[in-house]
């Protein structure tokens, strides 16, 4: 009887542990959208990554600050991924700037960042899509800074600084800070749910 | 001969009262946007003031400051920037920035750019950026 109480301690720290580790913040498989990745090719966000771990994030190609840290964070934490020979890891900077972020823009903005688009996507889509996804996920976006150049107007975003981690299940399982990412923490978290 | 080149040197870099080092900007495309990061040293008695900087790669150069407020990333234009007496002031990621609108090239990694720097009291500082990977 005594081991059987002991046994049920444990048993309950254990799982009190695990849920405090990974508590499931948001269920995101519940609606797909039609979203076109850099290639223009049809990607059902998040129902094609089911089965695979997701690292996501919001991004706008025209920022000049803080997503391109974020997206360099990823690819840090893909480089990494590639190294331990860790393979069941997705990759998505989904833009929240979609009229100006087409397929080729995304295209150009990888390209002249070198990476590797085995398994990272830059998605994009009809405002629409983009804007239920992103209140979806509660991030936050607004309007930002407007200015002109000569007879081109140029706008800029006020944005939330988030990556998510997403499990096999399309749950949100953990957010980090995007552009000052713990690279460390968030292997680790993935490697837990790769266990 | 190579000490006699080493001290005057030394002293050149000594008698220049503002110097710039580490200076590199994003890699963008053209038509997109990016940003040089630098270190501004001022090693004179007195503060000096960056009020601007030029170069013919962007349409528009502002100087900015990147923040978090509420959770939230937002970017400020900044007039001008005082410098310390005797000390350096960090342009870098997530922070104060040199924002470049407009890119009139592609800038790739490893290429390198001319900017201008406009002091209140010194002379014009020419600077040479490399583009970083990122």
């Amino acid at each position: 009887m005594k081991y059987l109480f002991r046994f049920i301690i444990f048993i309950t720290i254990l799982f009190y542990g695990c849920s405090r580790r990974f508590p499931e913040k948001i269920n995101i498989a519940r609606n797909s959208f039609v979203l076109l990745n850099q290639d223009s090719s049809n990607v059902n966000f998040p129902f094609d990554y089911k089965g695979k771990i997701l690292v996501a994030t919001f991004i706008y190609t025209n920022c000049p600050d803080i997503c391109p840290m974020t997206t360099y964070n990823m690819q840090q934490v893909q480089k990494k991924l590639e190294q331990k020979n860790i393979n069941n890891v997705q990759f998505a900077a989904i833009s929240f700037d979609p009229i100006r972020d087409t397929p080729s823009i995304l295209k150009d903005y990888a390209s002249i960042r070198g990476m590797n688009l085995n398994n990272f996507s830059f998605l994009t889509g009809n405002k629409k899509s983009i804007y239920s996804l992103i209140k979806n996920f509660n991030f936050l976006v607004l309007p930002g800074d407007t200015t002109q150049v000569g007879t081109n107007p140029v706008y800029f975003f006020t944005h939330a600084d988030k990556i998510y981690l997403i499990d096999q299940q399309g749950r949100i399982r953990n957010e980090y800070r995007g552009s000052k990412l713990d690279k460390n923490k968030l292997l680790s978290d993935i490697k837990y749910l790769e266990d | 001969m190579i000490l006699l080149f080493s001290m005057l040197t030394l002293f050149s870099i000594h008698s220049q009262k503002v110097t710039v080092r580490h200076a590199w900007l994003r890699p963008a495309n053209k038509g997109m946007n990016s940003a040089l990061y630098f270190e501004v040293r001022n090693n004179s008695e007195k503060p000096e003031t960056l009020f601007n900087v030029t170069s013919n790669i962007a349409g528009m150069i502002q100087l900015h400051e990147s923040y978090m407020e509420k959770g939230m990333m937002k970017m400020r234009m900044v007039p001008f920037i005082v410098i310390k007496p005797h000390s350096t002031f960090v342009f870098k990621e997530g922070s104060y920035h040199i924002m470049l609108i407009l890119l009139k090239k592609d800038l790739k990694p490893g290429s390198k750019e001319i900017f201008f720097l406009h002091f209140k009291n010194e002379n014009n500082l020419k600077v040479i950026a490399i583009v970083g990977k990122n």
